[in-house]
């Protein structure tokens, strides 16, 4: 009994230390002034949320223009990511552990590096400084976790469903409809979501193809943080956060609302 | 070795009854069965027994002291697990070491039992395999040779042959009950297999809905069931319900003569192999439908409008349609009261 | 024939995009690190740029924080992340507190994780708040600064808020979807709960943990965005360094760039070696992991 009672202290201290620096920039994204060393703000105030509102800042525009830059990244992730799913989840094949390797390796090798070598490129095509050419760079770290997501959902499914419907008179087409993608629904809401968030939160890889040009809302939050203005800092993370999680939310409602399955949220 | 004695065993999960009042008494160097269907809370008592969940009321001796209190890990019964449970991560003779090594067991003396298990479960050359690299037999070995390394006051065995293919049954029944002649080590047979019950143990707890309702030899059971209930669990039977006045039973298939004086409205409970088709029976049938299988032939017989399930060798032949007579023999009849 | 060229059909598309983007990248980031920069009519082939950076003591300075870093975070996230699954197993959660766990680390951007860092730790953050109600300090300067500084505390701060949960949950995972067999079993063998930690929980989770370890090392080793934030002037991490020499304007200094970038690739891909040998572990005690 009393052993059980220090893992729960244990776990609630981990929890505490999880969550308290969040309340902590929800309450500096409310504080007008809050000077050292009050534990709580003298006065509270809308200034940073106000600013952030204001038209001529243009950050609701650039909020709005990065959710569709990263739902254009999901749709392409997913879409390219299906067939390479199922080669590497249902088939054997001759390289197959090299190219697993390969497709896994962005979330190792520094994109860092990556972006630096291949900027030149990008330069000369005229992808650089595009909305096209974000799109195409993001998808590097992205790759990674929708292939290998959707690759464990089609090693537990197997391909014994579809073989059933081909059977039953399905073709090809419906097969793929009526069968592997409402089977494939709960994994693809967590790779969307994963690559949603991977995508949104990129702020090196946009900045350096982007050019300044494609500016994201990532990228209108970093000088906030950089200069320490906690305030600005906590209501751009503020609404960065809440964004996410809307988005979250709405991608588990669609993928549902089309088929019935349970969500299983794993990384 | 114990004596173990279970006494007004009750269980519950989420208001569900999972025991209701178990009571079993096994005693020391005996191997008895726990029967039952699936889901009536037999491995809930094993787990009960290992310490693994505790009851809601009752108490468990061994010996005839209570050990309630004793943590699963001092408790001494020991679980073969019906998946074996091995660990993964270790070697077969890891495997085998593991209840020592907790004990703290010198390692000399572990070394010496580890070799013993090895040659009791004839695992030699396997020593330094990983669990993955066995086949079902041989993991069902070292699970054996696991459990009995740490001496057990008791050893329980929750359907330890339902992963193996029938050859293989045979042999690890005849091998587990080797090793508990060999040892005399009481054991607990977890079952749902009535053949593996009957030829493994000398007695047999029946359990269906989370009670015992019968705990007897295997010939008590088998012959003299208490309820259709119980005998339904050893095969399909043929009940013909009636009414006996002073000795004779009075049905739809006719009267017939028993040995019994008592009075009163009755279900015959009569066993397929106990029909037999022959121009000397005593009841006249036709033969309503017919299953070969091999050295047996199943036959369904209408005698005067009620049903039969009839088994015969396969020696000789009825068509379907065919006038036959049967003969029962009524004294050997088992009656419950309706 | 068409069915044995099948699979390759179905991968074209993201082998596509990753050898057009990410390999020609690092091809021609290695072929500037050799000092082959044809846009600015450097034509040539040699290692003296690489030689440059290994003898430039700043290089291995940033060589050697980033290494630091990496380390101290992983090896910490990783005990803390175990300890913490442990403590999940032990009491019953609601699946609300897994959920929580689970997401919140993976929403919140790096640059998000450096500000709460900040927001705790910087000489007029919480903690130094705190401090001073209790009487332990007396004004802003008693306070160690704990951001920009040389022992990387906040960055530290930063990646493990990020790092600790994840690795809580895949253990977790692995841990749970064992299903309390095994423990059963343990103790039904005579094992107490200690050694059921240390001699089958642990065992078993250690290449899933392994492989986890290598993950988060890589993935800080190379990361930009918290050190840039949180880092001292000096030394940076190889990733913040790389980033300034690159801004440098004198195009011919790009090679020297490209050298820092290689090897910061190579070491990731020595990583990435280590990682698929962990995986290889994990598949000969035959169960699943996810990480």
């Amino acid at each position: 009994m009393g052993k059980n009672m220090v893992f729960k202290i244990i776990f609630n201290i981990f929890l505490l230390l999880l969550i308290f620096p969040l309340f902590i920039i929800l309450l500096w994204s409310f504080t007008k002034i809050w000077p050292w060393p009050d534990l709580f703000p003298k006065a509270f105030g809308l200034r940073g949320f106000q600013y952030l509102l204001n038209p001529s800042n243009n950050s609701l525009r650039i909020l709005g223009l990065s959710i569709w830059l990263s739902t254009v990244v999901m749709f392409i992730a997913i879409l390219i990511s299906i067939p390479a799913a199922k080669a590497l989840g249902l088939y054997h094949f001759k390289g197959k552990g090299f190219i697993k390797t390969l497709i896994l390796a962005p979330i190792v090798v520094p994109t860092v590096a990556v972006t630096m070598g291949i900027h030149v490129s990008f330069i000369s095509v005229g992808l650089a400084n595009t909305f096209w050419g974000v799109v195409i760079v993001h998808l590097i770290p992205c790759i990674p976790y929708s292939v290998r997501i959707l690759t464990d959902v089609f090693e537990i499914m197997g391909n014994s469903m579809e073989l059933q419907a081909r059977i039953l008179g399905a073709n090809k087409m419906q097969t793929f409809f009526y069968v592997t993608l409402p089977m494939l629904a709960p994994g693809l809401i967590t790779a969307g979501s994963m690559v949603f968030i991977v995508s949104f939160s990129q702020y090196f890889l946009t900045f350096l193809i982007g050019g300044g040009k494609i500016v994201t809302f990532s990228m209108v939050m970093f000088p906030f943080i950089q200069s320490g203005d906690r305030m600005m800092a906590s209501v751009y993370s503020m609404v960065f956060i809440w964004t996410t999680l809307l988005i979250l939310i709405s991608v588990e409602r669609i993928v549902k609302s089309y088929y019935k399955g349970e969500n299983y949220f794993y990384l | 070795m114990s004596q173990i004695e279970l006494r007004n065993i009750c269980k519950k999960f989420e208001n569900k009854r999972i025991l209701h009042h178990v009571n079993l008494l096994v005693q020391e160097g005996e191997m008895i069965s726990l029967l039952g269907p699936s889901g009536c809370g037999k491995t809930t008592t094993l787990k009960i027994i290992a310490g693994l969940m505790e009851p809601d009321a009752g108490d468990i001796l061994f010996n005839d002291t209570s050990i309630l209190n004793i943590p699963v890990e001092k408790r001494g019964a020991i679980i073969v697990f019906q998946d074996y449970l091995l660990f993964p991560h270790l070697t077969v003779e890891e495997n085998i070491e593991f209840g020592l090594k907790m004990a703290k067991v010198k390692k000399s003396k572990r070394r010496e039992k580890v070799r013993e298990m090895i040659d009791l479960v004839q695992l030699e050359g396997h020593e330094k395999k990983y669990p993955k690299e066995l086949s079902g037999g041989q993991k069902q070995r070292v699970a054996i040779a696991r459990a009995l390394a740490i001496e057990p006051k008791v050893l329980l065995l929750d359907e330890p042959f339902s992963n193996l293919d029938t050859r293989l049954r045979e042999i690890m029944r005849e091998f587990i009950c080797d090793i508990q002649r060999k040892f005399k080590i009481t054991m607990i047979l977890v079952t749902h297999d009535k053949e593996e019950a009957l030829m493994t143990s000398s007695k047999i707890a029946v359990m269906l809905d989370g009670e015992i309702k019968q705990f007897g030899t295997p010939k008590e059971i088998y012959e003299r069931p208490v309820s259709s209930l119980v005998a339904d669990f050893f095969g399909e039977k043929n009940y013909v319900d009636g009414e006996i006045k002073e000795g004779i039973f009075y049905s739809i298939m006719g009267s017939f003569q028993t040995g019994l004086h008592k009075n009163g409205r009755v279900r015959a409970m009569i066993r397929p192999e106990e029909i037999e088709i022959t121009p000397k029976g005593n009841i006249a049938g036709i033969i309503k439908n017919k299953t070969y299988a091999g050295e047996k032939i199943y036959y369904i017989i209408d005698c005067n409008g009620k049903r039969l399930k009839c088994i015969t060798n396969g020696k000789t032949f009825y068509n379907i349609g065919e006038k036959i007579n049967v003969y029962i023999n009524f004294d050997n009849i088992v009656f419950f009261e309706r | 024939m068409y069915n044995k060229l099948k699979p390759y059909i179905m991968l074209t598309p993201v082998l596509a995009v990753i050898s057009s983007v990410f390999i020609s990248g690092l091809v021609m980031g290695f072929l500037q690190s050799l000092g082959h920069f044809s846009v600015i009519g450097m034509k040539q082939f040699t290692f003296k740029y690489y030689k440059e950076v290994f003898m430039d003591r700043g290089f291995l300075e940033s060589l050697k924080f980033s290494l630091y870093i990496s380390f101290v975070s992983s090896v910490t996230a990783v005990i803390a992340g175990a300890l913490l699954a442990y403590s999940i197993l032990q009491n019953k959660h609601n699946k609300g507190i897994e959920q929580l766990l689970y997401k919140l680390p993976v929403i919140v951007p790096h640059s998000v994780a450096a500000l709460l860092a900040y927001n705790m730790l910087a000489q007029s953050g919480i903690a130094s708040r705190i401090l001073y109600h209790m009487g332990i300090i007396n004004a802003q300067t008693d306070f160690p600064s704990l951001v920009f500084d040389k022992n990387g505390a906040g960055i530290l701060f930063a990646y493990l808020w990020k790092e600790i949960p994840f690795v809580a949950m895949v253990v977790y995972a692995i841990w749970r979807n064992m299903n309390d067999q095994l423990s059963e079993a343990a103790l039904n063998l005579g094992a107490n709960k200690r050694q059921v930690f240390w001699h089958v929980l642990l065992p078993l989770a250690m290449p899933t943990i392994a492989s986890t370890f290598i993950i988060i090392f890589a993935f800080s080793f190379g990361a930009f965005e918290i050190p840039y934030l949180l880092g001292p002037t000096a030394p940076k991490t190889l990733p913040v360094k790389a980033y300034i020499e690159y801004t440098n304007p004198d195009l011919t200094h790009r090679p020297y760039t490209m050298a820092i970038n290689m090897i910061l690739t190579l070491i990731s891909l020595f990583l990435l070696w280590l990682y698929n040998k962990a995986f290889q572990l994990i598949s000969k005690y035959n169960h699943e992991s996810r990480t």
